[in-house]
C-alpha cells in the first residue's frame, strides 16, 4: 500500500459516508436544491429497482392515470452529472429535482381518493414509479405540495382548453360565445376537474387555507381567474380590471363550496347555482351603469337649479 | 404563427409554487405580442407605471382646460392634451397585449390629476405652464431611465416597446419646451411649485410601479 492512508481510517471513512447518506434519506435536509437534487435523486435511484421507463416530463401526462404514455423528455437546461455505473443503465438526461417531484406527485394523485391528501398517497405514488417509499420525505407531511401541484395542473389544463377553444373560434370553426356563457362554461370545466377527488376536497381546501400555503394558493387562484377573463376577451385597463376579477373570484369560490355539499345527480344544483351567480354578476355591471347615469342626471338637475337660482337672484348678469 | 399544441412546459417553471401556472412566459397567446422569453416583472412595471403616467397627464390637462379652456392658452393646452390622449390609447393597447394589470390607484390618480391641473390653472396661465414644465420634465427623465433599462436588457427583443417609449419621450420633451416658451418660469413661486410637483410625481411613479 505504501504511503497511503491507514487501512483502518479508510474503513471508518466508508462507514461515515454510509451513515451520512442514510441520515440524509431519512431526514429532510437543509442543503440547497442543486445539492439535494444530486443527493436525493442519486440515492433514490440506488435503492430503487431498475428503471424501466425513460424519464418523462410530467406535463404531458393525464393527471388521473399512470404515466403510461412516454413522450420524449424536453431537453432540460443545466449541468449533466453522470450517474454511470448504476447497474449498467446510464441516465439519458439529467432530471431536475422539480421534474422528479412533479412525476411523483402526479402519480400520487391516483391514490388520493383512498388515502386523502396525505404523505401516504405520495408514498404510494412513489412506489408506482419504482422509487422508494422514503421519497415522500421530500415533501411536507401535510400534503400541501400535492394539493398545490394538483391545482396547478388543473389550471394548466383549463388554460389549454381555453386556448384551443379560442383557436377554433379564430379559425371560424366555432361560434364566439357570449360572455356569460363563456364564464359559465369555463368555471364549470374547471370545477368538473375536482369531481374525481370531491370526497377529499374539503380537506384540501382547509389545507390550502393554512397560513404558509396562502401566498401560493392565492397566486394560483388569481392567475386562473385572470386567464379566464383574458380568454373571455376582457380588455379593460381601468378599475374594471379589478372589479371583474374580484366578482369572478367570488363566483368561483362560492360555487366551489356549493359543490362540496351538492348531492344531486351530476351536480346539477351546482351548475344552476353557477348560472344564477353569473347572471347576477352580469346584472351588476348594468346596475353600476344605471347608478352612474342616475347620478349624472341628478348632478345635471342640481346645476340647472343653481343656474336658475342665480338668474332669479340676478347674480348671473355680466358685468 | 402560433404553433398548436405547444402545451405546458414544466421545465420552464423555475422555482417553487409561487410561480403561478397561468403566467408562464412560454405559453403563446393570440395577442399581437409574443410573450415568449419576456422579462415579465420588468415589463409589467414599465407598462403599468407608464399607463398610470399617461392617465394622470390626461387628467392634468383636463383640469387645466376646465379652468383655462377659453383663455388664450386654451388651444395650446388642447393640442398637448390631444397628444396625451394618443399616448394613453397606445398604452391601453400595450397593456392588453402584454397582459399587464393596471395600478389599483387609478381612481386616485383620476382625481389627483384633475385637482393638480385645475389648481395650477387657478394660479394663472403661467402657473399652468409651470405645472406642465414640472410634470413633463419628470416624465421625460422617467422615460429615459426606462429606455436605459430596456436597452440594458435586450434592445432587440423590446424593439417595439423601445420605439414607443422613445417617441413619447420626445413628445413630452416638446411639451416641456412649449411650457417654457409660454413663460412658465415667470409663474408665482415657480421653484417651490416645480419642486413640490416633481416630488409628487416621484411618489406617484414609485407607488404605481408597485401597487
Amino acid at each position: 500500500m505504501g504511503s497511503g492512508p491507514r487501512p483502518g481510517s479508510e474503513q471508518t471513512l466508508g462507514w461515515r459516508h454510509l451513515t451520512l447518506f442514510v441520515s440524509r434519506l431519512v431526514v429532510r435536509c437543509q442543503l440547497s436544491p442543486p445539492q439535494r437534487a444530486l443527493q436525493v435523486s442519486a440515492v433514490l435511484r440506488r435503492v430503487s429497482d431498475e428503471q424501466k421507463e425513460p424519464f418523462v416530463s410530467s406535463s404531458q401526462q393525464q393527471f388521473d392515470s399512470h404515466p403510461t404514455d412516454h413522450q420524449p423528455e424536453q431537453e432540460p437546461q443545466g449541468p449533466r452529472p453522470s450517474y454511470t455505473g448504476q447497474g449498467g443503465q446510464e441516465s439519458e438526461d439529467y432530471e431536475s429535482e422539480e421534474q422528479l417531484q412533479h412525476r411523483i406527485l402526479t402519480a400520487a394523485l391516483e391514490f388520493v381518493p383512498e388515502h386523502g391528501w396525505t404523505a401516504e398517497a405520495i408514498a404510494e405514488g412513489a412506489k408506482t414509479l419504482g422509487l422508494s417509499v422514503a421519497a415522500a420525505g421530500m415533501f411536507h407531511s401535510d400534503g400541501s405540495e400535492l394539493i398545490l401541484h394538483f391545482v396547478s395542473q388543473c389550471n394548466t389544463k383549463l388554460s389549454e382548453l381555453l386556448e384551443q377553444e379560442q383557436k377554433l373560434v379564430q379559425l371560424g370553426e366555432a361560434e364566439k360565445k357570449p360572455t356569460d356563457q363563456f364564464l359559465r362554461d369555463a368555471v364549470q370545466a374547471r370545477l368538473r376537474m375536482l369531481i374525481p377527488y370531491i370526497d377529499k376536497w374539503p380537506q384540501a381546501l382547509s389545507i390550502l387555507l393554512l397560513p404558509h400555503n396562502i401566498p401560493s394558493s392565492l397566486n394560483l387562484l388569481t392567475s386562473m381567474i385572470d386567464d379566464i377573463w383574458h380568454y373571455a376577451g376582457d380588455q379593460s385597463t381601468d378599475f374594471n380590471w379589478y372589479t371583474r376579477r374580484a366578482v369572478l373570484t367570488g363566483v368561483y369560490n362560492t360555487t366551489e363550496l356549493v359543490m362540496m355539499q351538492d348531492s344531486s345527480p351530476d351536480f346539477e344544483d351546482t351548475w344552476r347555482f353557477l348560472e344564477n351567480r353569473i347572471a347576477d354578476a352580469m346584472n351588476m355591471g348594468n346596475t353600476a351603469n344605471q347608478v352612474q347615469s342616475t347620478g349624472e342626471a341628478v348632478v345635471q338637475g342640481l346645476m340647472g337649479a343653481a343656474v336658475t337660482i342665480k338668474n332669479l337672484a340676478g347674480l348671473n348678469q355680466r358685468r | 404563427m402560433d404553433t398548436s399544441g405547444v402545451g405546458f412546459d414544466y421545465a420552464g417553471l423555475r422555482g417553487r409554487w409561487p410561480v403561478p401556472a397561468g403566467r408562464v412566459s412560454l405559453r403563446r397567446c393570440s395577442t399581437r405580442v409574443s410573450l415568449e422569453g419576456v422579462n415579465r416583472p420588468v415589463i409589467d412595471r414599465i407598462i403599468r407605471v407608464d399607463h398610470a403616467g399617461e392617465y394622470g397627464a390626461n387628467r392634468i390637462y383636463a383640469g387645466q382646460m376646465a379652468v383655462l379652456g377659453r383663455s388664450s392658452v386654451g388651444p395650446v393646452i388642447q393640442q398637448m392634451w390631444n397628444q396625451e390622449k394618443d399616448h394613453l390609447k397606445k398604452f391601453n393597447e400595450l397593456m392588453v397585449a402584454y397582459r399587464v394589470r393596471p395600478t389599483v390607484l387609478l381612481p386616485f390618480w383620476n382625481v389627483a390629476g384633475f385637482v393638480l391641473g385645475a389648481g395650477s390653472a387657478l394660479l394663472g396661465k403661467k402657473g399652468a405652464m409651470a405645472c406642465t414644465v414640472a410634470v413633463e420634465e419628470s416624465i421625460s427623465d422617467h422615460y429615459n431611465s426606462q429606455i436605459r433599462t430596456l436597452v440594458e436588457e435586450d434592445p432587440e427583443k423590446y424593439k417595439e416597446l423601445l420605439q414607443v417609449i422613445k417617441q413619447f419621450r420626445d413628445d413630452e420633451r416638446e411639451h416641456h419646451d412649449i411650457g417654457l416658451e409660454h413663460d412658465a418660469e415667470a409663474a408665482p413661486a415657480y421653484s417651490v411649485l416645480k419642486t413640490a410637483i416633481q416630488l409628487g410625481c416621484k411618489a406617484a411613479i414609485f407607488l404605481s410601479e408597485r401597487i
